[in-house]
């Protein structure tokens, strides 16, 4: 019995001694994918351009967390999109190309560079969104079709 | 002896739990990038502006509606789709040293290769707007006016008629 309430002390040391789980801090960090990159109808040796301000075109991932807690947003950017019989079309993301938006509106971002890591800050009710724009630039005889890609955001919270 | 078992197990699990909970700082999410690319630009140059026995002093003009001596280009692309038309235009004709002067460029485009869908006259410059058939095709003739001098030199007389179009 002796050996048992040992054991019920050494339990209760050592979930005491790990990091405290994200929970405990506020809600756990979700991010959300809401909207792609939209470029819709591209003719051949035109470039097209998505700003990230663009309401329909731009890609939106949200964000929750912690309250007014600090993340770092880094992107994972496809630098083609692939389309029919595995056809290349290149894609380009600028300085300016995403927008950190603690409230949440595609009207009141702050710019950053997606190839860069970014630290924004969560707002008073754990919330962000992330609007990302770009542009294709599809070759003079890009073979028609439809052309996708993936982009992916990691949202670590800092401690 | 088999309670101690079990708390062992507990112990284990709590603090595997509470590691997971750490590494659950960071997420992630992705988006799709999408886009519809349209059907490539083809231009060909199907008939060449033929003025065929021009004579020393005698002017002789092709019209765009010549379908046997205007020149031809055909246009394939994207269905319904506006693109520019831009024509660079030689001012003479060369035969070796002799030159030949060209000019009154006109052009008629059209959905069909009689010109009989939506035939449009119109002046070839630097940026003429046009909209490709429901079929995605577009054809386009080239007639001009050659002015031989009265002494002009006897001989094989060419030059290069050069139409690009873009979306």
């Amino acid at each position: 019995m002796k050996l048992v309430s040992w054991l019920a002390v050494g339990a209760v040391l050592l979930t005491g001694a790990a990091p405290p789980p994200l929970r405990a801090q506020g809600r756990p960090l979700t991010v959300t994918g809401v909207r792609g990159v939209t470029f819709g109808t591209v003719f051949p040796g035109v470039p097209r351009v998505i700003p990230r301000t663009d309401p329909a075109g731009s890609g939106q991932l949200d964000i929750r967390g912690p309250n007014q807690s600090q993340v770092l947003l880094a992107f994972v950017l496809p630098l083609t999109m692939t389309g029919p019989a595995g056809a290349q079309m290149p894609l380009a993301f600028g300085s300016s190309d995403a927008g950190y938006s603690q409230s949440q509106a595609i009207g009141s971002q702050v710019g950053f560079d997606p190839r860069q890591p970014f630290t924004a800050t969560l707002s008073n009710n754990g919330r962000g969104s992330v609007f990302v724009g770009a542009t294709a630039n599809p070759a003079p005889n890009q073979r028609a079709g439809a052309y996708t890609a993936t982009i992916t955001l990691t949202v670590t919270v800092l401690p | 002896m088999r309670t101690v078992c079990k708390l062992s197990v507990a112990v284990l699990a709590l603090v595997v739990s509470s590691a997971t909970a750490a590494r659950a700082q960071s997420n992630n999410a992705f988006i799709q990038a999408s886009a519809d690319v349209q059907t490539p630009i083809n231009v060909t140059g199907v008939q060449p502006l033929a003025f065929g026995n021009v004579f020393p002093g005698v002017i002789k003009l092709v019209d765009p509606s010549d379908l046997t001596n205007a020149g031809r280009f055909d246009v394939t692309g994207q269905a319904s789709a506006p693109v520019t038309l831009s024509f660079t235009l030689p001012a003479a004709l060369g035969s070796g040293p002799n030159s030949m002067p060209i000019d009154n460029y006109s052009a008629i485009r059209a959905q069909d290769a009689m010109q009989s869908v939506g035939p449009l006259l119109f002046a070839p410059g630097a940026a003429n707007g046009a909209t490709l058939s429901g079929t995605g095709a577009l054809f386009v003739w080239v007639g001009a006016r050659v002015t031989p001098t009265v002494n002009q030199a006897a001989g094989l007389y060419t030059g290069n008629i050069t139409m690009t179009v873009v979306y």
